[in-house]
C-alpha cells in the first residue's frame, strides 16, 4: 500500500473508532429500549442469583486455615481407648526414631496421614452425641465449630452391636458414616485414608484386643456421606478467592459481552438498518478499514465498564498483587477483542440490530454456559485449560486474583485467542466485500426473489409443521410437570432435611438404602410421602406451593394468550372474577356435588361391605392437621383444576378441535395421578373419566368455579371426612374413621390407591358423566357458553 | 466518463433483472435513466456505484474497473439514493466532519468546504440541529452537501427529487444544471418527466432490464411521433413491456 493509501486507512479507520465516542456518532440504529431491559434483567437476575449464591454459603466461608481434627459422634469406648492407644504409640515412635518419615514403608499413601496423625499437626478427636445419624446440620456446625473436616457417626452401642456380630455372624453389619468436607480434594484423600488406614487399624485392634479369630472380616461396614462444606483458607481470604475464581471474572465476561453486544450491533447492521452503511461503504475507506476502525471501536467501548468495575477490586488488599493489574488488563483486551470481533461479525451478517441481537444471543449464552463450566471445574482443572482462549482468560483473570499468574499461560492462550479473533475479522472483511451482506435490495427485487425461492419450500414446511406438532405437545405436557414438580420441591426438600435431623427416623432412613427395585422406590416415595402428608410444616408449605403454582400458571396464562391484564389472564383460566354472586353459587354447587358423589362412592361400599365404619371424631391431636387439611385442600384442587382444565382446554383448543383438548388434557390427568402408589389400570381409567367429567363441567359451564370446588370437596371428603386415601396418599385426620373389611376387594375399593381405584368410583363417574351429558345436549346454549 | 458494457445482472438463478445494458456518458452530461418501477434502475445504479457486482459484463469509471481500483473510483464518485437515509440523531455539522474525515480531506480544507456547501443549501441556521426535527426538503438537501463534498467529477443520484415539494426540487435541479456546467457527468434516474425534460442532455429508457430507447428528449418524442415526452415514454413502455413475465 503507497503512503498515500496507509494514510486514508489510518484516517478513516480512526474515524470509525472515535465515531463511538461521540455522542450519537455511530451512524446506526439505536437497539429498542426493550432489549435493554430484557438484557438489564438478565444481568441483575444473574449478578442477585449470584450475591444469593454466595450469601447462603457466606457462614461456611468462615473456616480457619487447615483443618485436621475429627469429630466422632457415639464413639464407643474402644474407638476412645484406640485413640488414646494411637496418640501413645505415636509419641513413642517420635521419641524412638526422631523422624516421623522412616517409620512408613508405604511412603506415598502415608504421607499425608502421617502428618496428620503424628505428633505435628496431630488430630484431636471431638467426642459428641447424637442420636439422629443423619442430621448432617448439627455435624456441619460441629465440623465448623471444632475446625474439624470429617465427622465419623457410630450407631448407638457399636461396642454391643460388634460383639453381638462376633457371636451370631448373621446379624446385620453396624453402620459407621462419614461426613467430610467436599470443597478440596486433600479432604476426600485425608478421608479416604482415615478410612484405609485409621479405621482399618482400629478394626484390628478390636479383633487383636478381644482375641477374635479371623483376619480379613469387615466387622463394620463404613459408608461415606459428601459434604458440602468449605474453607480451606481463612474465612475471608477464602471468600475473596472463591470469588476471585468464580464471580469476579464471570461479572467481567458478563459486562464485556453486554457492552460488546450494543456496541457492535448499533454499528454495521445498525447502519444497515438505517440505510447509512452505503455511504460508508462508497467513501475510499477499504472494507479492511472500516472493519478495523469498528473493531477498535466496540473493544474500548466494551473495555470502559468493564474497567470501572475492575478498578475497585484494587482497594482490596487481597487482589493487590504485584503482577495482577497487567495480568488482568491483558487477558481483558484480549477477550475485548475477540468478543467485539464476534459482535462485528454477528453485525455483518445481519441487516438489523434486533436481528443481529437475536443472533449474537446464542454466542452470549455460550461464553456464560463456558464461564460456568470453568467456575465448576476450577478446582480440578488441567493445566492446558489455560491455553486455551476464553477458558484461558477466565482461568487466567481467576488465578491472576488470587496472586499466580502464568505468563505462559498468558502468552498462549492470548495468542490463540487473537489467532481465532483474526480468523473472524478476516471472515468479516471478506463478507464485506460480498453485496449480500452490504447492499439493501429494493422491495420489488426482494419480492422477486422470495417468488423464485418460494417453490422450494413446501417439503421443508411439511417437516416443520410436524416438529412443530411435537414441539407444542411436548411443551404441553412437560409444563404442568415443570410447575408441579418444581414447586412441590419446595415442599418436600425443607420437610425431608427436618426429618433427617430428627433421631427417630434414623433407622428408617438407614434402611432407604437397600431399595433396589423401582417398585420399591415408587413404595418408598409414597411411604415417605405418607408420612410428610401427616406433618403439619409439610401441609403448609403444600398449600403455599399450590398457590405458587396458580400463581406461575396464571403467569405463564398471560403471556401465552398474550393478555394484557392479569384479570383477563384469569378470566382466559376459566377463572373469570366478575359476578362474585355467581362464582359464589357455582362453587358452593360444586362443593355440595363433591360432597354428594364421594358419600355415594362411601355408601357403596358400605353397603356392600367393603368398608367398616370403626368409629367417628377426631383426636384432640389431630384437630390441627385437619384444619391445616382441610385449608390445603382448596387451592391444591383449584391449581389441578387451572392446569389441567383452565389453562390445558383453551391452549390446546386454539390449535386443535376441543375433542382433542378433553381427550389430551384428561389423559395427561390420568398419567400424571397414575404416577401414585397402588396404581392399577382401572385407577388411570377412572381418573380419566373423571378428568372428562371436570372438562364436561367446565365446558358447560365455561369456568372451573365449579370443577375446582367439585376436587376440593372431593379430596376433603374422601380424605378428612370418610378417612379413605386419596389418590395412593394417606389421610390423617378424618371425621370418620374408616377401616376396609377383612374380605374387601381390591377391584371394588381401589386398596391402596383409595376409592378413584376401585369400581365404585367407577359407578358414581360413569352416572355423573350421563347427567352432565345430557344436560349439554339439552341445553341450547352451549355454544355460547363455550366461547363465553 | 462511464462506460457500461452489456451488463446482466441476476438475483436468482431464472430471472435476470438487468439483461444486457450498455451506454456511454462522456463529461459534462447529464444523463436520463427512466424507467417504471422494478424496471431494474436502482439496480443499475448500484451496480454502477460499484455496491454491486455485475453477473456479467463491465463498468468502467475514468477508465478504471472497481475490481482493481475500487477505492480510487470512489473519490471520483458521488452517490445519492432515493431514500434519505441519515443518522437521525447526529448534526449536519458533525455528519459533515465524519464523511469528510473518511474522505480524506485536510483539516483546514473540510471548514472552508462546510461553510460553502451549507451556505449554498441554506443549511448553516441547522447546522446544530439533530437531523430528525429537520423537515424532508432540508434533509435531502444536506445529503447532497454531504455526498458531494470530496468535490467527484461523476456523480450518481437516484430520483435525487423524489418526495421534494417544488421548491427545494427546483433547488436541487438548480443546482444539477451547475455542476455539469462545471464539466462533470451525472447520471440520475428518475420517473418524474419534467425533470427529465428539463435536465437531461440523453436519456436512456428502461424497461424490464433493457434499454429500449436512447436519445436527446426531443429525439424521443419524435421518434414516437408523439407530442410530448410522457406520451412518448408511455408508448415506448407499452409496446416494450411483456406481461407477466
Amino acid at each position: 500500500m503507497k503512503g498515500n493509501g496507509m494514510r486514508t486507512w489510518f484516517r478513516g479507520a480512526k474515524t470509525l473508532a472515535s465515531g463511538f465516542f461521540r455522542k450519537h456518532g455511530q451512524m446506526g440504529a439505536q437497539a429498542p429500549v426493550s432489549t435493554f431491559l430484557i438484557s438489564v434483567g438478565f444481568v441483575a437476575v444473574i449478578f442477585f442469583a449470584i450475591i444469593s449464591w454466595m450469601w447462603w454459603w457466606f457462614p461456611y466461608h468462615l473456616f480457619s486455615d487447615e483443618v485436621y481434627d475429627i469429630v466422632a459422634v457415639n464413639a464407643p469406648q474402644s474407638f476412645i481407648d484406640y485413640n488414646q492407644y494411637m496418640q501413645t504409640s505415636r509419641d513413642l515412635t517420635s521419641k524412638e526414631y526422631g523422624s516421623r518419615t522412616d517409620l512408613f514403608s508405604n511412603f506415598d499413601n502415608i504421607i499425608r496421614f502421617n502428618y496428620t496423625y503424628d505428633g505435628y499437626g496431630a488430630t484431636r478427636f471431638i467426642y459428641k452425641e447424637n442420636h439422629a445419624l443423619y442430621d448432617f446440620v448439627t455435624f456441619g456446625k460441629w465440623m465448623r465449630e471444632n475446625n474439624a473436616y470429617l465427622t465419623v457417626v457410630f450407631p448407638e452401642d457399636f461396642d454391643g452391636k460388634v460383639n453381638a456380630r462376633v457371636k451370631d455372624h448373621n446379624l446385620e453389619k453396624p453402620d459407621i458414616l462419614t461426613y467430610y468436607r467436599t470443597n478440596s480434594l486433600e479432604y476426600t484423600s485425608m478421608k479416604e485414608d482415615f478410612i484405609d488406614i485409621y479405621l482399618q487399624g482400629y478394626q484390628d485392634y478390636l479383633r487383636e484386643k478381644n482375641g477374635w479369630a479371623y483376619a480379613n472380616v469387615n466387622d463394620s461396614e463404613i459408608r461415606d456421606d459428601p459434604m458440602d462444606y468449605t474453607g480451606k483458607f481463612s474465612g475471608r481470604n477464602f471468600m475473596l478467592d472463591s470469588l476471585g475464581r468464580s464471580f469476579v471474572p464471570l461479572l467481567m465476561f458478563i459486562v464485556i459481552l453486554y457492552a460488546a453486544m450494543s456496541a457492535g450491533t448499533n454499528v454495521i447492521a445498525g447502519q444497515k438498518e438505517l440505510g447509512t452503511f452505503t455511504g460508508i461503504l462508497m467513501t475510499p475507506v477499504p472494507r479492511s478499514a472500516i472493519i478495523a476502525g469498528n473493531l477498535a471501536g466496540v473493544t474500548l467501548k466494551a473495555l470502559i465498564p468493564v474497567i470501572f468495575i475492575t478498578a475497585p477490586l484494587f482497594l482490596i488488599r487481597y487482589y493487590r498483587t504485584y503482577a495482577v493489574i497487567p495480568a488482568i488488563i491483558i487477558h481483558l483486551i484480549i477477550l475485548a477483542v475477540f468478543i467485539a470481533a464476534i459482535t462485528l461479525l454477528i453485525s455483518v451478517i445481519n441487516d438489523t440490530v434486533v436481528s443481529a441481537q437475536t443472533a449474537f444471543l446464542p454466542v452470549f449464552l455460550i461464553l456464560v454456559s463456558v464461564c460456568v463450566t470453568c467456575i465448576q471445574n476450577s478446582m480440578e482443572r488441567e493445566d492446558f485449560y489455560l491455553s486455551l482462549p476464553v477458558y484461558g482468560q477466565f482461568y487466567g483473570i481467576g488465578d491472576a486474583l488470587a496472586g499466580t499468574v502464568s505468563v505462559r499461560g498468558i502468552l498462549i492462550s492470548s495468542l490463540s485467542t487473537l489467532l481465532l479473533a483474526l480468523i473472524v475479522i478476516i471472515i468479516a472483511e471478506r463478507l464485506l466485500h460480498n453485496e449480500r451482506y452490504t447492499v439493501s435490495i429494493d422491495p420489488v427485487t426482494a419480492k422477486e426473489i422470495r417468488q423464485a425461492r418460494a417453490g422450494k419450500r413446501s417439503a421443508i414446511e411439511t417437516a416443520n409443521k410436524i416438529t412443530d406438532n411435537i414441539v407444542f405437545f411436548f411443551r404441553e405436557i412437560l409444563y404442568p410437570l415443570a410447575v408441579i414438580g418444581a414447586f412441590q420441591l419446595i415442599a418436600i426438600v425443607p420437610v425431608a432435611v427436618a426429618y433427617m435431623r430428627r433421631a427417630d427416623y434414623s433407622q428408617y432412613i438407614s434402611d432407604l438404602k437397600d431399595i433396589s427395585s423401582v417398585e420399591q422406590v415408587i413404595r418408598k416415595t409414597f411411604e415417605v410421602i405418607t408420612i410428610f402428608m401427616g406433618d403439619p410444616l409439610f401441609l403448609v408449605l403444600m398449600t403455599l406451593a399450590y398457590f405458587f403454582m396458580i400463581a406461575a400458571c396464571i403467569i405463564h396464562a398471560k403471556r401465552v394468550f398474550k393478555k394484557n391484564t392479569f384479570t383477563e389472564a384469569f378470566e382466559r383460566c376459566g377463572l373469570p372474577l366478575k359476578g362474585p354472586g355467581k362464582i359464589a353459587k357455582e362453587y358452593l354447587l360444586g362443593l355440595i356435588a363433591g360432597f354428594i358423589m364421594m358419600s355415594a362412592v362411601c355408601l357403596i361400599l358400605t353397603v356392600s361391605g367393603q368398608i367398616k365404619i370403626s368409629g367417628f371424631g377426631i383426636g384432640s391431636s389431630a384437630v390441627k392437621l385437619f384444619f391445616i387439611n382441610l385449608i390445603m385442600w382448596f387451592p391444591q384442587g383449584a391449581s389441578e383444576e387451572l392446569l389441567f382444565r383452565g389453562y390445558m382446554i383453551p391452549r390446546i383448543e386454539s390449535r386443535y378441535k376441543m375433542a382433542v383438548a378433553v381427550f389430551f388434557s384428561s389423559l395427561l390427568f390420568s398419567v400424571f395421578h397414575s404416577l401414585n402408589m397402588g396404581y392399577t389400570p382401572l385407577a388411570s381409567v377412572n381418573l380419566f373419566l373423571i378428568a372428562v367429567l371436570f372438562a364436561l363441567i367446565y365446558i358447560k359451564t365455561g369456568s372451573i368455579w365449579m370443577t375446582s370446588a367439585i376436587h376440593t370437596m372431593w379430596n376433603l371428603s374422601q380424605g378428612n371426612i370418610y378417612g379413605l386415601q386419596v389418590s395412593g396418599n394417606e389421610a390423617h385426620a378424618a371425621i370418620i374413621n374408616t377401616a376396609y373389611a377383612a374380605d374387601a376387594k381390591d377391584i371394588i375399593t381401589g386398596g391402596a390407591f383409595g376409592p378413584e381405584g376401585g369400581l365404585a368410583v367407577t359407578a358414581v363417574t360413569a352416572v355423573c358423566l350421563m347427567i352432565v351429558i345430557l344436560l349439554i345436549a339439552n341445553s341450547r346454549d352451549f355454544t355460547r357458553n363455550k366461547n363465553a | 466518463m462511464i462506460t457500461v458494457k452489456d451488463i446482466h445482472k441476476s438475483y436468482t438463478k431464472d430471472t435476470e433483472t438487468i439483461k444486457g445494458v450498455s451506454f456511454e456518458i462522456g463529461k459534462g452530461t447529464i444523463f436520463g435513466l427512466l424507467g417504471p418501477n422494478g424496471a431494474g434502475k436502482t439496480t443499475l445504479m448500484q451496480i454502477i456505484a460499484t455496491l454491486m457486482k455485475p453477473t456479467s459484463g463491465t463498468v468502467e469509471i475514468a477508465g478504471m474497473s472497481p475490481d482493481k481500483d475500487l477505492l480510487k473510483i470512489h473519490k471520483l464518485l458521488g452517490f445519492l439514493t432515493t431514500e434519505i437515509k441519515l443518522d437521525p440523531v447526529s448534526t449536519p455539522d458533525r455528519l459533515f466532519d465524519f464523511f469528510a474525515e473518511l474522505y480524506d480531506i485536510p483539516k483546514d480544507e473540510i471548514k472552508n468546504r462546510k461553510e460553502k456547501a451549507f451556505a449554498r443549501f441554506g443549511i448553516t441556521p441547522f447546522a446544530g440541529r439533530r437531523i430528525s426535527e429537520l423537515s424532508t426538503g432540508m434533509k435531502q438537501k444536506i445529503s447532497i452537501a454531504i455526498s458531494l463534498l470530496h468535490e467527484p467529477p461523476i456523480i450518481i443520484f437516484d430520483e435525487p427529487t423524489n418526495g421534494l415539494d417544488i421548491l427545494t426540487s427546483r433547488q436541487v435541479t438548480d443546482y444539477l444544471k451547475e455542476l455539469r456546467n462545471e464539466g462533470r457527468c451525472i447520471i440520475l434516474s428518475t420517473h418524474i418527466f419534467s425533470v427529465a425534460e428539463e435536465l437531461c442532455d440523453e436519456v436512456a429508457v428502461l424497461v424490464d432490464g433493457k434499454i429500449v430507447a436512447q436519445g436527446t428528449v426531443d429525439e424521443l418524442t419524435a421518434l414516437t411521433g408523439e407530442k410530448n415526452f410522457e406520451d412518448a415514454f408511455f408508448k415506448i413502455y407499452v409496446e416494450n413491456h411483456k406481461e407477466d413475465q
